[in-house]
């Protein structure tokens, strides 16, 4: 029988760090170039195209497990 | 009877905040069901074009990423004819598709070029990712299929993340150029030049409202795109007429436009 952890199995343990995980490490990523657009004086323009790039970034992700759960993948 | 409050009293300049694009899209959705012939047949041409290219280039990936890309970096001028639906509605008229079709005819040269200019855009993009995808992935992607398969469909973060971040960098000076310079060249006489120059320096002093513009814009054409272009014919005349009113509103702050309203 397959071990598991409080009823998961490591497969799926897995899986929910990956999805929760990465997602929780991108918005502190969104975090981090804030206060790195704020301290490098990046002026406004450069915290648009920063703040556009992880957030398009961010939501390419979503979009990527979200048609992976349409296709049941 | 029809009443609209907008023409009764003058408003004072709304201060742009983080809930302004759900304004601006209650008040593009107002818009559109309020005379909603032209807005749904702008929408449905725009998703029966895009049938028709799925149509044409279905087997050639390259081929359907660069007439898809062209054609959405293009769209908003496409809509710039419902930018004038929602001001006249402001102005207490309802405009039909006879006064579209006008502005049309007026052959405007600033649009055509402008339109010209994000056309290019949009074939540098395809021809950058055309380069990474064919420099970075493994099997050779021909078809959409491949794509799907071997890009997006990969557990593991890699191509698709770096080719969406790259996609993001490319697009983030075309929505800066664009977002208030097509309202701009609709509403005003100034050259291309100074609209372009007047939309980067709105979204230089609000970055992070025009990022979450950006952001919910991309969101409702992902939509659109998922229902396989059918939620288009309702998405694309609502983002149009909401793109009036974010340019309304922000105009309104600018010390260097007076909206025609």
């Amino acid at each position: 029988m397959e071990n598991t952890i409080f009823g998961y199995t490591e497969g799926q343990i897995a899986q929910f760090g990956l999805t929760f995980g990465v997602g929780a490490f991108i918005l502190y990523m969104l975090f981090i170039v804030l206060n790195l657009a704020l301290e490098a004086k990046a002026g406004k323009f450069g915290t648009f195209i920063l703040f556009l790039v992880l957030s398009l970034g961010m939501l390419g992700f979503v979009a990527k497990n979200v048609i992976q759960w349409i296709l049941g993948i | 009877m029809n009443q609209r409050p907008e023409t009764v009293t003058a408003q004072l300049p709304v201060v742009p905040g983080p809930v302004s694009p759900l304004r601006w899209l209650a008040k593009g959705w107002s818009d559109l069901w309020d005379n909603p012939v032209p807005g749904l047949a702008h929408g449905f041409a725009i998703a029966a074009f895009g049938w028709l290219l799925l149509w044409l280039a279905w087997d050639r990936f390259w081929l359907l990423a660069g007439a898809f890309s062209g054609f959405l970096i293009v769209a908003p001028i496409v809509a710039t004819g419902l930018y004038h639906i929602s001001r006249s509605r402001a102005r207490g008229h309802r405009a039909g598709m006879g006064e579209v079709l006008a502005l049309w005819r007026s052959g405007d040269g600033r649009l055509v070029r402008f339109g010209v200019l994000l056309a290019l855009a949009g074939t540098g993009w395809v021809l950058t990712s055309a380069g990474l995808i064919t420099l970075l992935s493994s099997v050779p992607i021909e078809k959409p299929v491949d794509f799907l398969r071997h890009v997006v469909l990969v557990r593991e973060l890699g191509l698709f993340e770096i080719w969406l971040l790259m996609g993001a960098l490319l697009a983030a000076p075309v929505f800066a150029s664009s977002v208030m310079a097509i309202p701009i060249l609709v509403d005003t006489t100034v050259p291309v030049s100074m609209a372009v120059a007047e939309s980067w320096r709105t979204v230089a002093s609000q970055p992070t409202l025009m990022t979450l513009w950006a952001v919910m814009i991309s969101i409702l054409a992902g939509v659109g795109m998922l229902t396989g272009l059918l939620g288009l014919i309702v998405i694309i005349p609502w983002l149009a007429h909401a793109s009036w009113h974010a340019y309304i509103e922000l105009a309104a702050r600018s010390p260097y436009i007076s909206t025609g309203d």
